[in-house]
């Protein structure tokens, strides 16, 4: 059984695309094939988590990370839109590179869905602080994450981001009504709380910057972590 | 303690929702979404999650009914003009588009409350430990982290208070800069006694050949039976599905639906496979209670047969 679990979860993957494309195309249903399509942009940097050589140091170090991004949305779950979870990821991105920075975006998306309640959101928010992650790892060393205003309006700018890749899938359960004044609507909706978080992602992020990323270095270097 | 539909093998309960959540998103007809949604109130109802259910209502509720009101007054297709609003036509199509969108939107919430009681996050990552073992450890990991470094929190912030240091008293310039100080003293205790975790993990051989997992439980008959049945009901629902069964046409114009026979074995099969759960929880609540009133006349209890978690070591 064990032999073809791997050539049986590509089949199950495989027909479950394939219903979705069904849907989409002969109902223009577009949820199943969202969340397909989700999934595959997840996929391939999770298959790259598994395979890279990795020592226990660094996974127990990203679990760390994930988890204490997780631990700093629960003071504030009363304010809508005030996620410190972006900054530490952002910060972590900054230290860590790249693909650690998705995985505790997305991990610390997941573990603290768990105390928020998981919903259809779940593998939205995964994406979107995954990729907060990820850009953040990419760009650490451009001009723009190079210095403190850059950094503060990078996590300005994914305040908003994230709230839109949030509005997508509100807008993907209304594929009829689908057009820009509805578009507007959302987005207007949305704005409060996406102003809330990008502000509040400047503000944690000058807060912690000289304090955490130093700290982080000083890990980095003294035990050799991720040096890639 | 589980009993129930709870203590089923988790490849049953995932079976289950994974296919539910299938047919919510592909079977676009108010008879199977309604249907879905008796089958799984009934289960948490039954599973006494009747609390838990009432209190996210509001919120379900909100979101949902937002779906129904945005859908006919952006989207103006359909045959049939209900009246003018702001000289736009509201059609009765898009009504009813609306309202299905807000059946299928209050279906996947109530699908997540009845995942997440029943498919713990031990339980999936239990399933899937063997295909990603890495992601499913740092994921363990970092839920097991979360309660303990909230505790580490307060013991840092009972600690510091003696030092003058505390986050609610002072002016804001000076509760920042001490909620950073506790924040900054969470990091590097935390992350200096997790490298060492990693150490020890790395002495004890992890990663030194390939991760070999526990198995902790354990298929019986009534597991396998179950699997089958939900098998069969399913892949015969979504055979007639891809024949183009058991679909409500909306739009471009409403169409009555016509309910042949075909229709009745795809609704009966579908009936089957979702109401199975509910009828396995029905029957333990129903033995519980007869064998509650039935006296025994000595101590030893008879056997019920009402089934608990089934462990490899028990």
């Amino acid at each position: 059984m064990a032999r073809f679990r791997i050539p049986l979860l590509i089949a199950l993957g495989l027909f479950i695309a394939g219903l979705a494309l069904t849907a989409a195309f002969t109902d223009r249903h577009y949820v199943l094939l969202s969340v397909v399509l989700l999934l595959a942009a997840l996929l391939p940097l999770f298959i790259r988590l598994e395979r890279r050589p990795l020592q226990s140091r660094e996974l127990v170090l990203l679990a760390v990370l994930s988890a204490i991004a997780a631990v700093s949305r629960i003071p504030f779950a009363a304010l809508p839109g005030v996620k410190p979870v972006s900054a530490v990821v952002i910060l972590s991105a900054y230290v860590f590179g790249a693909e650690a920075g998705f995985v505790i975006g997305a991990v610390a998306a997941l573990v603290s869905n768990i105390y928020f309640g998981q919903g259809p959101w779940t593998p939205w928010q995964m994406f979107a602080w995954g990729m907060t992650g990820l850009t953040a790892g990419w760009l650490r060393r451009s001009w723009l994450l190079r210095r403190r205003a850059g950094l503060l309006v990078f996590g300005f700018i994914w305040g908003f981001l994230f709230g839109w890749i949030m509005n997508i899938w509100v807008l993907l359960s209304l594929p009829d009504a689908l057009s820009w004044r509805l578009v507007a609507v959302t987005f207007a909706a949305s704005f409060y709380f996406d102003l809330a978080h990008a502000l509040s992602n400047v503000f944690f992020l000058a807060v912690l910057a000289g304090g955490w990323t130093k700290v982080l270095q000083r890990f980095r270097k003294k035990y050799g972590l991720l040096q890639q | 303690m589980s009993s129930g539909f709870r203590s089923m093998h988790p490849v049953v309960a995932l079976l289950y929702y994974a296919g539910l959540l299938l047919f919510t998103l592909l079977v676009f007809h108010p008879l199977f979404l309604a249907t879905e949604i008796a089958g799984l109130l009934a289960l948490l109802l039954l599973q006494g999650q009747g609390r838990q259910l009432l209190r996210s209502l509001p919120f379900m509720l909100l979101m949902a009914a937002s779906v129904a009101l945005l859908n006919p007054l952006f989207s103006h297709r359909g045959a049939h003009i209900l009246f003018y609003w702001l000289d736009q036509p509201i059609t009765l199509e898009a009504v009813l588009y609306g309202l299905m969108m807000m059946t299928m939107l209050l279906t996947i919430f109530i699908w997540f409350i009845s995942y997440n009681y029943t498919v713990t996050t031990d339980k999936f990552m239990y399933l899937f430990a063997a295909a990603a073992p890495r992601t499913a450890l740092l994921t363990l990991m970092a839920i097991r982290f979360v309660p303990l470094f909230q505790r580490r929190l307060r013991q840092i912030t009972l600690i510091q208070r003696l030092r003058g240091i505390d986050a609610g008293t002072g002016s804001l310039k000076k509760r920042m800069t001490d909620g950073m100080t506790l924040l900054k003293v969470l990091l590097t205790w935390s992350l200096e006694e997790a490298l060492q975790t990693g150490d020890s993990m790395t002495a004890r051989g992890y990663g030194s050949t390939k991760r070999s997992t526990y198995t902790i439980y354990k298929a019986d008959l009534q597991d396998k039976l179950v699997m089958l049945l939900l098998t069969v009901s399913g892949v015969v629902t979504l055979l007639f599905w891809v024949q183009g069964y058991g679909k409500l046409e909306i739009y471009p114009r409403m169409r009555p639906a016509d309910f042949g026979w075909q229709e009745a074995v795809m609704y009966g099969s579908f009936c089957l496979f979702v109401l199975i759960p509910a009828g396995l929880e029905g029957k333990e609540k129903w033995l519980w209670r007869s064998s509650k009133h039935s006296n025994y006349p000595s101590d030893t209890l008879k056997k019920t047969g009402t089934r608990s978690m089934s462990y490899r070591s028990s």
